[in-house]
């Protein structure tokens, strides 16, 4: 059980930069998720905590204490990694085994608890069985058991799920939480799936060029962004961002018009509304575009709105149907309005 | 269907046949080795053509009973399977260090290694010699030993480092975190998912080690030492003249391990010989 602390930390190869600048203190217990687009930094983060890889700059603690010269296997970490990296040639026991006969675990306790750790994720009658005949999902689960036998201190995960096909990996989440949950190991997952990171995480940590650029609940990061970076990467269709202008509190930008917003701001601002929070309106429009796509999934319908220099996308009632290009007007919520610095791109608050 | 099936077929056909010449007339040599070796000597050195030859294991006898076949054969058992121990005891550690650890030097080390192997042998053939004199080594099987555990150390090295090469880097970070240390990871990890790799290397080496010869002759002056491949060279008979079908049956016994154990892994060994020698 450990509180992590990372302050300060960045990474560099020669003048590549890995991570540029990552301060965060994760709580104990925590499952806290990495999110960002591939080649963020995330891997890199989680091998500095794992000690698999030294920081340039910057302190990383566990439980206070300062852990930049402690080995790898000096840490009480555990690692899933991306390729599962199970050893080839010893059976799924033998690798379950493996970290319990590397820390002089007593012997007569080594097959209990691998036995445990196999029934946990449900593998007890494939333990004879070497990884090169197992399926993905099997193999997933293997790499999990051998992560938690030794009960470490912290799990770290990174995109464990990504080499499964969807309905297992929803399958495979359930169970990665259900067991964090019942272990109440510290956890970091690292994904670039928003999904995954959603339904996981106690918080999730945005990530963008080695920089972090939100930490945050679930919550808080969908529905109160810090940036259009997060505001843009988050959702799905993500959230509607329309450069525009701002005069005596009424929103400007081709084919738009919102007024009676707060007074306080002019100039140019980037006004940002998710898609849930448009929709179709007969008078009261601040939209006036014409119809793009029409696209029903069953549950819902995603249209999208040519208006002006923008398209918009609004999540309508299922039973909406429209042909293209014929007019159509669209109503914002305006209690879910945001506003962005179009150059910097930071919430205005 | 039918006729692309005939097609496939036939194609299959011309390469069999193809193939199957060729190996002829590889093999063509070889096989007259074993015909002359299993004839009596009159019937070889007559110069009449024989189209119905007779068996005789005369020469078979011969061998054993009148040289010191025996010695010679584990001469070179010995002195082969105690380089290869001795290259692979070296190798397998520097080959972990040269692909997995950065550090300063490190490629040139590599480069070091390797060129050991351009150089041409002859070069140190007299150091060599004085060298062993010195240390009290001529004409022993240990002598024989060190030198063919030299001559190899790198080409064994450099194959068994780019089998490494190739392991997931992922898999030594996982024991790492499963609190291994160096040492285990190199002797529980890698070793064994290398395992084909360090086969192929010590075949290699080994066959480089049969058929050795200029620093065999320079160091084994007496049958104390002589290896199956000097012997040969010094198997004339003496007294009584060119026992050819002798001679021919030895050479063939000299090949056969050598071709059996090529077929067994030569999957691998065309990876090993052009991995060890262009994959940087
Ligand atoms: N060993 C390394 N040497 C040089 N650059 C690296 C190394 N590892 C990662 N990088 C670079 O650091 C950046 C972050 O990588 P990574 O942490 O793996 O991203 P992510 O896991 O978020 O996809 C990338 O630009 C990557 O190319
Ligand atoms: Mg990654």
């Amino acid at each position: 059980m450990a509180r992590i602390e990372l302050s300060g930390i960045q990474k560099k190869w020669g003048a590549i930069w890995g991570v540029r600048d990552v301060n965060i203190d994760i709580a104990d217990e925590e499952l806290i998720v990495f999110l960002g687009p591939s080649g963020c930094g995330k891997t890199t983060t989680m091998r500095m905590i794992a000690g698999l890889e030294d920081p340039s700059e910057g302190e990383i603690r566990m439980d206070g204490e300062v852990m930049n010269d402690v080995d790898a296997r000096d840490r009480d970490v555990a690692m899933v990694f991306q390729g599962y990296a199970l050893y080839p040639n010893m059976t799924i026991y033998e690798n379950i085994r493996f970290p319990l006969r590397m820390r002089d675990v007593p012997k007569v306790d080594q097959d209990r608890l691998v036995r445990e750790a196999a029934a946990m994720v449900e593998l007890g009658d494939l333990l004879d069985r070497k990884p090169g005949a197992l399926s993905g999902g099997q193999r997933q689960r293997a790499a999990l058991a051998r992560a938690v036998v030794r009960k470490p201190q912290v799990f770290l995960m990174d995109e464990p799920l990504s080499n499964l096909d969807a309905k297992l990996r929803q399958a495979m989440r359930i169970q990665i939480k259900h067991l964090q949950r019942q272990l109440k190991i510290t956890t970091v997952y690292v994904t670039h799936d928003q999904i995954e990171a959603m339904t996981l995480a106690d918080r999730i940590v945005i990530m963008e060029g080695g920089l972090i650029q939100q930490i945050g609940t679930p919550d808080e990061i969908y529905s109160d962004p810090a940036n259009t970076f997060v505001a843009g990467f988050i959702g799905a269709p993500p959230m509607n961002l329309i450069e525009g202008r701002m005069e005596d509190g009424i929103f400007t930008a081709p084919s738009i018009r919102v007024e009676g917003l707060i007074r306080n701001l002019s100039g140019p601002v980037t006004l940002g509304i998710r898609p849930e929070d448009c929709h179709v309106a007969g008078a009261e429009a601040h939209v006036e575009g014409t119809v793009f796509g029409v696209e029903p999934t069953g549950d819902m319908t995603y249209l999208t709105i040519n208006a002006g220099d923008a398209l918009i996308e609004v999540k309508a009632d299922r039973d909406y149907r429209s042909d293209l290009d014929v007019p159509e007007t669209v109503a914002f919520d305006p209690a879910r309005i945001a506003f962005f610095d179009t150059t910097s791109g930071q919430r205005i608050r | 269907m039918a006729s692309q099936r005939r097609r496939k077929g036939e194609s299959l056909f011309i390469r069999y046949l193809i193939l199957g010449t060729w190996a002829l007339f590889c093999l063509a040599p070889v096989l007259w080795f074993l015909s002359i070796g299993l004839r009596p000597r009159t019937e070889i050195i007559t110069p009449q053509p024989i189209y119905w030859p007779t068996f005789s294991l005369d020469a078979w006898h011969m061998i054993w009973s009148d040289w010191p076949m025996a010695k010679y054969l584990r001469n070179s058992v010995l002195a082969i399977i105690g380089s290869v121990v001795i290259d692979l005891v070296l190798a397998i550690p520097a080959a972990f260090s040269l692909a997995r650890y950065e550090y300063r030097g490190r490629d040139d080390i590599g480069f070091y290694i390797l060129s050991t192997r351009m150089m041409a042998p002859a070069i140190v053939a007299i150091p060599i010699f004085f060298l062993f004199r010195n240390m009290g080594l001529l004409d022993t099987v240990w002598a024989l030993m060190l030198v063919y555990a030299a001559i190899n150390l790198s080409i064994v090295t450099w194959i068994i480092r780019s089998y490494m090469i190739d392991i997931p880097k992922e898999l030594e970070d996982a024991a790492r975190t499963d609190g291994a240390s160096d040492l285990r990871i190199l002797w529980e990890i890698i070793i064994p998912a290398i395992l084909p790799g360090i086969i192929t290397a010590a075949v290699i080496a080994a066959i480089f080690a049969i058929n050795e010869f200029l620093f065999t002759l320079l160091i084994a002056s007496t049958p104390n030492a002589y290896t199956m491949s000097v012997a040969l060279a010094n198997f004339t008979g003496g007294s009584d003249g060119l026992i050819y079908n002798a001679i021919a049956l030895v050479a063939f016994l000299a090949f056969v391990p050598v071709f059996l154990v090529v077929v067994a892994i030569q999957k691998h060994l065309s990876r090993g010989l052009t991995m060890g020698a262009v994959k940087g």
